[in-house]
């Protein structure tokens, strides 16, 4: 038999649905992985990782998964050279600058002179501010972002969105969009070639699903 | 006692097993008649910015005592180039010319990425054609070949081909390139998005998607031919056909494929460009392609074709086939109690060992079988022994 294909699965808010559009494409993953990282799908020709969705892209670029399905936000925060093949159309959620309601930057209200800025998501704060000459210190949290304004440690953060009720929960509005994320269906650029039909298939079955 | 990130030593055997696959790169580019030059380990920062462009952002720099500018080398075509365009430049053309040789990027350093590593490669300087593209072409397969990865595959594809698409679906200048960018990288998301938020004839866009998509041969060909408008894309189809059509009667057909969307380094490539790569690596081993502006720019107007392999790359992708080899043996003879002799021993081109400690000959005999040494000399009172088969 050949190779088998090798899927990179993030853990987290993408798992389930990305789980489910497997399943319709012909991959059934076992529905008990547990603590399990590496799996064999029911067809047997499929191989799975799971893994944090922050690794995706690198056991994707080096060839260690020929191919993986992982957030747009992720691949912003990373030079992985990684070929995105198509927007699955799931996970959906917003990029955006946010900020206490009393503070009025969405209504206008100028940044401070110096913006400080807390976010998980450092290049992408960064990229945005720079593009509009702010000048700004971006502070790289890992989680709890929306905490930052609220004791003072930043004037605004930078976070995804999907429903915005945790920045409700904390009397914080949307300053200003930055981009928009959903699920991607990457490939390692050589593997695209050397498993071509098997890749080519399945991202076909994919988008079908 | 340490070294900085990115750079490694090399101890006995796995620099043995470097120089050996060195020697057969070395002995393909001799055998299609190239020859080999060197350029410095650094330059002038000025010499050097013409050719490199993006990769100025990964140089090593540094100043002299007096403030001069220089950059450790990225990479060897640029420097040759500016060699041929100084001091080659009345030398009959075309010139076929190999390297290799060490050269320094500041990169975060990762599997198969270091910040010193070994590169080899051909440049057939003035010379443009498909006779010539396929040169560096075929070159590039025998080497893999000559060093045990025959398994290797090829993908080409031409960057005329592609910006004759690019023009024949409408796109010119920045728009264009910004979509040649996506094509590259194979970003289809970043494409269908251009396409849904610019004006193009949609069947024709929707034609570029399949393009980006595609891998295969002659079908590949068929499929682009429709949508190349431009004179060049026609004359590059017809050329990348001949190169396929030649490799084919090479016996290399089924390893040889079109992949639109390889374009590599976008500054630099003006036609052909190819990869080589084996299915367990992740990355690819071997890479190059025409790159007629780059002697212009240096004020010499030729055409140039070349390609360079990574060593350090051939390596790992062998490390992992030959695991259960054995160490060679690295001593033929091992010789005691005369200068002479060692030196009679050196002379008949035998690795020789002189007993430096004065061992004697239970010991001697003790240190041959656990050395796998085949040949001990032993000179005593002016009488010469000589055991062959060292008993186990």
């Amino acid at each position: 038999m050949s190779e088998p294909l090798v899927i990179a699965l993030p853990k987290g808010a993408l798992y389930d649905e990305a789980v489910r559009r497997l399943g319709a494409a012909g991959v059934d993953v076992p529905g008990e992985v547990g603590r399990r990282l590496h799996v064999l799908a029911g067809d047997g020709a499929t191989e799975l990782l799971v893994l944090r969705s922050n690794d995706v892209p690198a056991y994707v670029e080096f060839g260690a998964a020929d191919c993986g399905i992982v957030g747009k936000d992720t691949l912003w925060e990373t030079d992985r050279s990684v070929s995105e093949l198509a927007d699955l159309g799931f996970g959906e959620c917003r990029l955006v600058v946010a900020a206490r309601r009393a503070d009025g930057y969405h209504e206008g209200v100028r940044y401070p002179t110096f913006l400080r800025v807390a976010t998980k998501f450092k290049r992408a704060a960064q990229a945005y501010f720079a593009e509009r000459d702010v000048p700004c210190e971006v502070i790289a949290l890992h989680g709890s972002v929306e905490l930052a304004p609220l004791v003072g440690l930043a004037d605004a953060i930078v976070d995804l969105v999907a429903t915005g009720a945790t920045l409700r929960e904390h009397d914080m509005v949307v300053v200003d969009e930055i981009a928009r994320s959903s699920a991607r269906f990457v490939v390692n650029p050589v593997r695209f070639r050397t498993k071509y039909d098997a890749l080519t298939g399945l991202l076909s079955r994919l988008q079908r699903a | 006692m340490r070294i900085p990130p990115g750079v490694r030593d090399w101890l006995p055997q796995e620099f043995a097993f470097k120089r050996e696959v060195e020697e057969r790169i070395r002995d393909v580019f001799h055998s299609w008649s190239y020859s080999e030059v060197l350029t410095p380990t650094f330059e002038l920062y000025e010499a050097l910015e013409q050719g490199l462009g993006e990769l100025m952002a990964e140089t090593f720099r540094f100043t002299d005592p007096n403030g001069a500018a220089l950059v450790l080398r990225t990479e060897l075509t640029t420097p040759i180039a500016r060699l041929v365009a100084a001091r080659l430049r009345h030398a009959t053309l075309p010139l076929r010319l190999c390297y290799l040789a060490n050269a320094f990027r500041y990169e975060e350093p990762q599997l198969g990425r270091m910040r010193e590593f070994t590169q080899a490669g051909a440049e057939l300087i003035g010379a443009a054609g498909a006779s010539a593209d396929a040169e560096a072409l075929f070159m590039a397969v025998e080497t893999l070949d000559a060093v045990g990865l025959d398994d290797a595959r090829f993908d080409v594809s031409d960057v005329a081909i592609v910006d004759g698409a690019l023009a024949g679906v409408g796109l010119v200048e920045e728009d264009a390139q910004l979509c040649k960018e996506m094509i590259a990288r194979r970003n289809l998301v970043a494409l269908r998005e251009f396409g849904s938020t610019h004006a193009v004839e949609e069947r024709r866009f929707e034609r570029l998607l399949e393009l980006t998509m595609m891998r295969g041969r002659d079908d590949v060909l068929r499929a682009v031919e429709p949508i190349c408008v431009t004179e060049a894309s026609q004359a590059a189809l017809t050329r990348l056909s001949e190169i396929l059509a030649r490799a084919a009667a090479l016996g290399w057909g089924e390893r040889i494929n079109i992949d639109f969307a390889l374009l590599r380094d976008l500054r630099y490539y003006t036609g052909l460009v190819f990869e080589g790569y084996i299915a367990d690596l992740g990355f690819s081993i071997c890479g190059g392609g025409r790159y007629d502006a780059l002697l212009p720019r240096m004020g010499y107007n030729v055409p140039a074709v070349g390609w360079m392999v990574g060593v350090e790359r051939i390596l790992l992708a062998l490390e992992r086939r030959r695991k259960d080899e054995r160490p060679r043996n690295e001593v033929d003879v091992l010789v005691s109690g005369s200068d002479a002799v060692a030196r009679r021993e050196r002379a008949k081109g035998l690795r020789v060992r002189v007993d430096a400690r004065g061992l004697d000959r239970a010991a001697l005999l003790e240190y041959a079988r656990d050395k796998e040494i085949p040949r001990v000399i032993l000179v005593h009172g002016g009488r010469e022994e000589e055991i062959s088969e060292v008993p186990r």
